[in-house]
């Protein structure tokens, strides 16, 4: 298996603010990782960075993608490389519809004539949108601009999708729907790696896990490993 | 009825103007979350370009049109990404951001007094037939022209905006950076493409009033600013508010000066302004830039 992500003692700072110590992360071609950790710990920033989202002045390190160096590019080149991210809080396009804001997911795609199909393919992933597509995708519930969020991200027709918090705020049944979704897309060929402040769910699609702590790596090993090791019990399993 | 038309034609010729104005004001508080000082001056810009292209260098119109649009796009472009963007990314607080744009909304009205002079010059006719007659309804060429050409960039903005893939992109970048950065837009270049569409819209009719008003260095600020007043009218950001707004704007000074007195022409945009920021301050169009608290 080849490497598809790595972070290589990858530091961010907010001014003088370090807000992330030292990261070591991996992510294989065709694996679904997760990365889970209190609030604050600097998953989101992990997540971002990746992406070329934060203020590349932050970033100390080097993040690889597919064994070359991308802890420098802007957002839209690393979009342009195949790295697809649903954002924490969503983000749709409010004032866009459902539909507009999926051709935007297509925007780099020079292929024009098979997105029909990549819609196609999230409408049938998402039978809810396609119901809405022509709905301002603002007026959405919550559970249908994540859909829309994750919809958005696969029509790029990324190599690497990256989830940021895609329960958040959602009630147990979407959450479920939406993780049936994600384990789907995995099982499609995308390689996942995603941020859930919902554990025990995350332990459950993923393969393996990386627990962040204040900034910090604090434990990685397989999903099984995990639950079943003590302190992640405690602090991320309710016991 | 006679003068009725003839005024509802010249209030719509005035306000076409006006909204195309506005527009750029729209864009650029869409775009960046500011207002530009600067966007009144370059209808000056624009009016001086097509008086040095056209007169000085006595190039074809349609091409004199055409180096005036390229020119202060790339003004406006320059604008953004020198100082505004500078300015942003040292974290300056917004309203100097915007107090900067009136530092070099005087620099461009001393820089065109100083290579053109103080006195008005006057933009020669562009048609042989100095008027024409519609519907009963004689006014210059150029009027008509001008107002004809307001509508069609209207339109062709519209359509650009909404139905291409890059003016929805541009709206992307304006809605949500962080995401349309993340889809892949270049979200610097769409925010720098914006300014130079707004300056150069602008530009465009202040080409389009030399022949009607004269050119001189104060052209933005008279006319220019009645833009932002326009703006604010149809709400603050709305594309299609601009437009509406300017066109009232133009319809009310119009009829106003026609019916009652044209002393207060030039008072009555700003006196709509602050009705309108007192009343409905979201505009015709309702939008929320600035909130009803």
């Amino acid at each position: 298996m080849a490497k598809m992500l790595e972070l290589i003692d990858f530091h961010y700072y907010y001014g003088n603010i370090h807000s992330v110590k030292g990261v070591n992360l991996e992510v294989e071609e065709g694996e679904i990782v997760t990365l889970i950790g209190a609030n604050g710990a600097g998953k989101t920033t992990t997540m971002q960075s990746i992406s070329g989202l934060t203020a590349r002045r932050g970033v100390v390190g080097k993040i690889l993608f597919k064994g070359k160096e991308i802890q420098n590019f802007n957002g839209y080149k690393v979009a342009g490389l195949g790295i697809a991210q649903s954002l924490e809080g969503r983000h749709v396009f409010a004032k866009l519809t459902v539909e507009e804001n999926l051709m935007m997911g297509a925007y780099l795609r020079k292929d024009t004539k098979n997105i029909k199909e990549d819609l196609k393919d999230v409408y049938r992933r998402f039978p809810r949108l396609e119901e809405r597509r022509t709905q301002m995708a603002g007026t959405l519930s919550g559970g249908e601009q994540q859909m829309l969020a994750m919809g958005r991200a696969l029509v790029s027709r990324p190599t690497l999708m990256l989830l940021d918090e895609p329960s958040l705020g959602l009630a147990p049944l979407i959450t479920k729907e939406i993780f049936v979704a994600v384990r789907d897309i995995n099982k499609d060929g995308t390689t996942i790696l995603f941020v859930e402040q919902n554990s025990k769910i995350a332990l459950n699609t993923a393969s393996r896990g990386y627990v962040m702590q204040t900034g910090e790596i604090v434990m990685s090993d397989t999903s099984e490993n995990l639950m079943a090791n003590e302190e992640v019990k405690k602090a991320y399993l309710g016991g | 009825m006679q003068m009725f038309l003839t005024l509802l034609v010249n209030g719509l010729i005035i306000g076409g103007i006006y909204g195309l104005i506005a527009l750029g004001y729209s864009l650029i508080y869409r775009a960046s979350g500011l207002m530009s000082f600067v966007q009144g001056d370059m209808v000056t810009v624009g009016a001086y370009l097509g008086i040095t292209f056209y007169v000085v260098l006595n190039l074809p119109i349609l091409v004199s049109l055409i180096l005036t649009f390229a020119c202060s796009f790339l003004l406006g472009m320059i604008l953004e990404k020198g100082v505004i963007r500078n300015l942003l990314k040292k974290n300056v607080m917004p309203i100097y951001v915007v107090l900067s744009t009136i530092a070099i909304s005087y620099i461009i009205q001393n820089t065109a007094q100083a290579f053109y002079g103080s006195t008005a010059q006057t933009f020669p006719q562009v048609f042989s037939k100095p008027t024409l007659t519609i519907f009963g309804i004689t006014a210059q060429t150029e009027a008509y022209v001008c107002l004809l050409l307001s509508v069609v960039m209207m339109v062709v903005l519209h359509f650009f905006m909404t139905k291409t893939r890059f003016g929805t992109a541009m709206r992307s970048s304006a809605m949500d950076p962080l995401a349309a950065e993340s889809c892949g837009i270049n979200t610097s270049l769409s925010t720098g493409i914006t300014w130079g569409l707004a300056a150069s819209i602008a530009a465009l009719a202040g080409m389009m009033l030399g022949p009607m008003y004269g050119v001189y260095t104060t052209l933005g600020s008279t006319i220019g600013r009645k833009g932002f007043a326009g703006a604010v009218v149809g709400g603050y950001g709305n594309m299609y508010g601009a437009m509406v707004g300017g066109m009232i704007l133009g319809l009310a000074e119009t009829f106003v000066s026609g019916y009652v007195d044209a002393t207060y022409r030039n008072q009555l945009a700003y006196i709509i302004l602050i009705l309108f920021l007192f009343i409905k301050p979201t505009g015709i169009f309702n939008e929320k830039a600035i909130q009803d608290v």
